[in-house]
């Protein structure tokens, strides 16, 4: 089996030193996988992805990606390196135009690729560049994740990580926003997403990871998962390391 | 009060304006009201004054004016160099004191009784090392020409305000039509999405106390050349910078420079209408009128 | 032997004044996190008020209207509290380094007034024949001082209980949960308001006291005496006593007046008379380096124990493992 893109080793981490959130979690997520993070509220999936972002203080283990150790590097270095996150609010620069919030996601690329990557993403968002002049503090709920989206995608990242990015919006813009988002990851993207919303989050992923506590507590296949009881358990406070079955059907 | 008050009060505003460019860049990105700032205006007009005799010494001594001009060709050279070296106190005063306040996450009002006491060291090691006497940059006597209007002006006045305007429009464009004015616009307002979107947070606070630095040496220039040089010429700009910055709206150029030509236009009114004595209280009352009707100034953003 | 009494007692006296400073400072800072650089022109107010109430009658200045001294402290103090509260009206609600600026502004302004107003201030040439406290002992120096020195320090003492009372009371327990917890301070809403601009002025009626206490010790006043080192001064006091701390604060007054006395009189004795001035600039710089590094090194002060602890002036309480992930924040 290759080696996994984005990985965690014994993890622990969070904003005061004798306070960890996040608890010696160890997840690998591997090219291409589409990975939902799932748990209760205050399981700490929010605070793992931050970690893995470069937001949140590491006390102890490591975040690599394809290899590279990125445990002590900032956000923009990490990014770089192919990472791209999403926050969960104030994700866009709500004082600039759409236009500017990707001119600035696209300074990191060299100058004469920026144009384009920028139109290759007007193309791939339609609405954005019908609206590219508007400033992104004016736009819609699920117009802003999508700016928020396309800013990340403009490095072409090879892992996108998205913390509730169905959180304030309607139903039918949920399903418009986890369409496009396993758009992207069929692309080649690969995925990593914090969800509250199970069944629909369940349908669009490889694998689920459940956060109790700050512990992985399952690690399985989504296919499945949605009508067995096994979540149901984890998230009312089941205790005991739940095994599902394991990665014979990853493709 | 004559046409001539307008005409003293902008030359006077035109510094204000560029000290207050300063604040205002450094409050938005930094997030704090930075006390030391006036110092920097006094160290660069120190430092250029140094620099210049400097080269005068060095070459001979004799230094012939330019043009109109009340100073030799010494003077632009040393403003130069100036500017960088203002540009590196700036930067080694926040790797010493601001940068590992920052680090620690220190509250807002750490940071700034910090650059309280980096202002008091900053001011009394000018007097250490220069006395307290005023200097000048030239003895050169200037005659004011008339302008039109009424108005009369030397031709080192003119000068002044023509580079203060120069630069505040060079440091308009710089803000809204490149990488790094986007970069410094974004992490004035989300620092932490800033660096989500690549951009190094760092780089940007540097170039943003080297910037700030430079504006200030070359406002200290400026009143150096036109009125004199002296440690509290720093300290007695501070206030109108903070009330310019503040009126101007924080984070907003061209407002600071604005209100930079209001504050020095309403001092030298001031000096016309009630007298020079009360020059100093202006800023403030100013300062408590904006407070009062509209605390985010002429341009600032709400919140 | 006498003689370095009396000049003990006359050195602590004026310490202990500047330990009410800090108490008030105290107030302000310590207890409610508001930041006053105003300190120089609040203690003018004082030394000011009291000096033209208590004054005999003089053709220079206003009054003087001869009244006790009692009479002017009190005075002092409610005409200080009064400035400071329309100060803090002002900006309290806004950042918290408007009122930086604003306090930075008001002590120029005052500064500006006691020198301009000449009618009512007697301008650049000062007040003077400030009653001294217990005037009829000064043909004896000892009594004299001590008496006085007995005087400001019941003062002190007054006020270091009054303070620490008050700290415990509903009131400074209110301030207490509006400082050091966000939710608390919104639920309060309006009444956080209220209360942090009591403590601001009730800090600023402390600072008149002791500037008009000054005042008295001194017999004679000048715009110059409240210069913005003043404030410089006081600052560096409260820093190294350990702000949120009163015992502190009465202590690091004493030690830092202590240290700029030492350090003046060393330079008037050793540096030759033409580099005074610049002897004497190097000794502010050293204050101001001082101030940077405690803020650094040591941000709960030298010597004081910060019992009542100024926790939100110290964020975050943990520091951060390295690597710190985001390099600044």
């Amino acid at each position: 089996m290759n080696a996994p893109l984005l990985a965690t080793r014994a993890l622990t981490s969070g904003y005061e030193r004798d306070l960890p959130i996040v608890r010696e979690v160890g997840m690998e997520v591997h090219e291409g996988e589409f990975l939902l993070l799932l748990g209760p509220n205050g399981a700490g999936k929010s605070t793992l992805v931050k970690t893995i972002a470069g937001l949140v203080p590491v006390h102890a283990g490591a975040v690599t990606l394809g290899g590279a150790d990125l445990t002590a590097l900032a956000p923009h270095e990490r990014l770089r390196h192919g990472l791209a996150f999403v926050p969960q609010t104030e994700n866009v620069f709500t004082t600039m135009s759409i236009h500017e919030n990707l001119l600035i996601a696209a300074q990191v690329l060299p100058r004469p690729d920026r144009a384009g990557r920028i139109a290759a993403l007007y193309d791939m968002f339609p609405d954005l560049a019908r609206l590219r002049s508007l400033r992104a503090g004016q736009l819609s709920g699920g117009q802003r994740q999508m700016l928020a989206v396309a800013r990340a995608l403009i490095v072409g990242p090879s892992v996108l990580i998205l913390d509730e990015p169905s959180a304030g919006l309607a139903p039918k813009v949920v399903s418009e926003v986890f369409a496009r988002l396993r758009e992207i990851n069929r692309g080649g993207v690969t995925t990593v997403l914090v969800e509250q919303n199970v069944k629909a989050a369940l349908a669009i992923a490889d694998r689920a990871v459940v956060l109790v506590e700050g512990r992985v507590r399952l690690d399985a296949p989504a296919a499945g998962l949605a009508e067995s009881d096994t979540l149901g358990k984890l998230f009312l406070g089941g205790h005991g390391r739940q095994h599902g079955t394991t990665t014979e059907d990853r493709g | 009060m004559t046409p001539q008050v307008l005409m003293d009060g902008v030359v006077a505003g035109a510094m204000i304006g560029l000290g207050a460019i300063g604040i205002t860049l450094t409050y938005s990105i930094l997030r704090f009201a930075n006390f030391a700032h006036g110092e920097f205006i006094s160290w660069g007009a120190y430092l250029a004054l140094a620099i210049a005799s400097a080269l005068g010494t060095l070459t001979g001594g004799d230094v012939q004016p330019i043009g109109p001009f009340s100073f030799g060709w010494t003077l632009p050279v040393a403003l130069v160099l100036a500017v960088i070296l203002t540009a590196g106190l700036a930067l080694g005063v926040d790797a010493l004191l601001f940068g590992p306040l920052r680090r620690r996450g220190s509250a807002v009002i750490i940071l700034v009784m910090a650059s309280f006491g980096a202002a008091l060291a900053l001011r009394n090691m000018i007097e250490f090392i220069f006395t307290s006497s005023p200097r000048y940059f030239s003895t050169e006597l200037q005659i004011a020409a008339p302008v039109g209007g009424g108005m009369r002006a030397t031709p080192d006045q003119l000068l002044t305000v023509a580079v203060a305007l120069i630069l505040v429009a060079a440091i308009h464009l710089l803000l809204t039509r490149t990488a790094m004015g986007r970069s410094m616009r974004a992490v004035a307002e989300n620092r932490q999405l800033a660096g989500l979107a690549g951009i190094d947070a760092r780089r940007v606070i540097r170039t943003v106390w080297a910037l700030g630095a430079g504006l200030a040496c070359v406002a200290g220039v400026m009143s150096g050349l036109v009125v004199q040089i002296r440690p509290e010429m720093g300290l007695d700009l501070l206030l109108p910078l903070f009330a310019a910055a503040i009126l101007g709206g924080i984070g907003s150029v061209p407002g600071a420079m604005l209100a930079g030509l209001i504050v020095g236009v309403a001092e030298s009114m001031t000096v016309a209408v009630v007298g020079a004595e009360w020059r100093a209280a202006v800023a403030f009352v100013i300062l408590v009128v904006i407070l009062l009707v509209r605390p985010r100034g002429l341009f600032g953003r709400a919140g | 032997m006498i003689d370095i009494l009396s000049y003990g007692f006359f050195f602590l006296t004026m310490a202990l004044t500047y330990g009410i400073v800090c108490l008030g400072l105290n107030v302000q800072w310590g207890q409610t996190g508001l930041f006053n650089v105003g300190i120089a022109g609040f203690v003018a107010v004082g030394a000011y008020v009291s000096s033209l109430l208590t004054t005999p009658e003089s053709a220079s200045h206003l009054g003087g209207f001869g009244l006790p001294i009692a009479v002017g402290w009190v005075g002092a103090a409610l005409a200080t509290a009064l400035v400071t509260f329309l100060i803090g009206a002002l900006t309290i609600r806004l950042r918290a380094d408007y009122l930086a600026i604003a306090t930075f502004g008001a002590a120029v302004s005052i500064q500006l007034c006691v020198l301009n107003f000449q009618p009512v201030t007697g301008g650049p040439f000062g007040v003077g024949f400030i009653p001294r406290p217990f005037a009829a002992l000064a043909g004896r120096p000892f009594l004299f001082g001590a008496a006085n020195l007995a005087l400001i320090a019941a003062v002190v003492a007054v006020l270091y209980l009054a303070l620490e009372r008050l700290a415990q009371s509903p009131w400074g327990r209110a301030l207490k949960a509006i400082r050091e917890d966000e939710t608390a301070a919104q639920a309060l809403g309006k009444s956080a308001v209220a209360f942090r601009l009591q403590a601001f002025a009730l800090g600023g009626a402390i600072m008149g006291l002791a500037g008009a206490a000054q005042a008295h010790f001194i017999g004679f006043i000048a715009p110059d005496n409240y210069q913005p080192t003043l404030t410089f001064q006081v600052w560096a006091m409260l820093i190294v006593g350990g702000s949120g701390n009163n015992r502190g604060a009465i202590l690091g007054s004493v030690v830092v007046w202590g240290i700029w006395a030492l350090s003046a009189a060393l330079i008037s004795a050793v540096v030759p008379a033409d580099q005074q001035a610049r002897a004497a600039s190097l000794q502010i710089v050293t204050i101001g380096v001082a101030l940077c590094a405690i803020l650094l090194w040591r941000p709960r002060g030298l010597i004081g124990e910060a019992r009542v602890g100024a926790r939100h002036l110290l964020r975050p309480a943990a520091p951060r493992k390295a690597p710190t992930p985001s390099g600044e924040n």
